[in-house]
């Protein structure tokens, strides 16, 4: 992306076709990058949520460690899935 | 005010567990047929544990169960306020601070009766806002006028010193109960309704809370007018009155205590209870006691407190459902204990316990 945003800067006249399609793999990847950011923001949102109810539960039962650890990294998979946007614009 | 965020996911995951631990309603029915001894055993098999055990070489019987029960409430009320942070600790405390309130008026009683600090302790719920320290100060000082030193600090202080005054006076309790009761209920509602620059909440858990609250008022309200009524004592009534709550009016109230079946009616009529309490005002016309009634406001208040707790899982709700449970808790088993120790039937007990 970098490279294209030089060609634009340097020149700054008219882009030839191959320096715009290496402009739209650019902005595409960008796209991708702040859609895993943005999902690994909202995971973190939520686990802080269940976090603290899972610690809260331990506290009081030692047997609920397992299932609060599996609450807590459920929304985990917003990450995940949010992964898979990567691979298909890649 | 304390400032910070609140954190009801972490008090709420710990107090519906504990919640899930109280007794039911088959326990009841297993301790009425027991005697004390029987009922201390037993609780020694449950979360009592600690308390009884502690308690038991010092005491026996009925005082044994009636001071673990209170050891026990203070410490679960106690960690109540341990955990809370921010606005949910601010809601907490304010309905906690009763404690404070049944502890500061249990320790003037003292002073005043010169009873042994070390037996005015084993009395004390240490459930409230008062830390340790201050209280055991507050045993220590042997004239009401130190004592009242003591809380400067404290939310009750202005209106005790004040309340000093009046005693040196008459030489009488009653004023100084009355300021400590009055101060408790003027701060429930205290930044959350009608004051200036702030607006009431209408809706969501908060609402519900302050809506609990004024229900606290407006019942303590209720009850001191009909006792007044049934007693026909020629007290003033506007002196017990509580403002905050939604029921009565000062000028309400006066009019309403030399007219029993008015007084009824009039909460019949107040579409925030009279629906919810039908049954309950269907029994008091009957002129049935005064207790029945008071345990009908109870458990009818906790079935509201667990339905919000539902509703809003994420709020101070669940705190408050669990509050009201654990104090019926106590008092069942405490009423069990007593109504054994003094002979009553079976079912005598049974009208005595607050069961939903």
């Amino acid at each position: 992306m970098i490279e294209a945003l030089d060609i634009v800067l340097q020149n700054g006249e008219a882009m030839s076709p191959e320096a715009a399609e290496n402009l739209s793999v650019g902005y595409a990847e960008a796209a991708a990058a702040i859609a895993v950011g943005l999902a690994a923001l909202a995971a973190g949102y939520a686990e802080r949520g269940i976090g603290a109810a899972a610690v809260g539960a331990i506290a009081e039962d030692d047997d609920m460690f397992v299932p609060g650890l599996i609450m807590t990294v459920l929304p985990e998979t917003l990450v995940i899935l949010a992964l898979v946007v990567v691979f298909i614009v890649g | 005010m304390s400032l910070g965020a609140s954190n009801p996911e972490y008090v709420n995951a710990r107090v519906r567990s504990r919640r899930a631990s109280l007794f039911a309603d088959e326990d009841y029915r297993k301790l009425i047929r027991m005697g004390p001894s029987e009922i201390a055993r037993f609780m020694e098999e449950t979360e009592y544990e600690r308390e009884i055990n502690a308690l038991g070489t010092r005491f026996s019987g009925v005082d044994l169960i009636e001071y673990a029960l209170n050891r026990n409430l203070a410490k679960h009320f106690e960690d109540l306020l341990d955990w809370s942070e921010g606005r949910l600790y601010d809601l907490v405390s304010r309905y906690l601070r009763k404690f404070d309130v049944m502890n500061l008026k249990t320790i003037i009683r003292g002073i005043y009766t010169e009873t042994d600090p070390e037996e005015v302790q084993t009395d004390l719920i240490r459930a409230g806002e008062l830390d340790d320290r201050t209280i055991d100060r507050l045993l220590d000082v042997d004239t009401i006028e130190d004592a009242v030193e003591v809380v400067s600090g404290t939310i009750f202080y202005e209106s005790l010193s004040d309340a000093h005054e009046e005693y040196e006076e008459t030489g009488a309790l009653v004023p100084l109960e009355n300021a400590l009761d009055r101060e408790f209920y003027e701060h429930l509602l205290e930044d959350v309704s009608r004051s200036p620059g702030r607006t009431q909440p209408q809706e969501g858990p908060e609402a519900r809370y302050i809506e609990f609250l004024q229900a606290e008022i407006d019942f303590r309200n209720a009850r001191n007018a009909l006792r007044l009524a049934r007693s026909g004592a020629d007290l003033d009534p506007a002196a017990y009155y509580i403002e905050g709550g939604v029921l009565f009016d000062a000028s309400d109230l006066n009019r309403l205590v030399g007219d029993y079946d008015a007084l009824v009616d009039h909460i019949a009529e107040n579409k925030r209870y009279g629906d919810r309490l039908s049954g309950a005002l269907g029994r008091l016309r009957e002129a049935d006691s005064l207790i029945q009634f008071e345990h009908a406001l109870d458990a009818a208040l906790l079935q509201y407190a667990d339905t919000l707790s539902s509703i809003y899982p994420a709020s101070v709700s669940a705190v408050l459902s669990y509050i009201l449970a654990k104090e019926r808790e106590v008092e069942n088993i405490r009423a069990i204990a007593r109504g054994r120790e003094v002979g009553l039937s079976e079912s005598e007990i049974e009208e005595e316990l607050v069961i939903l």
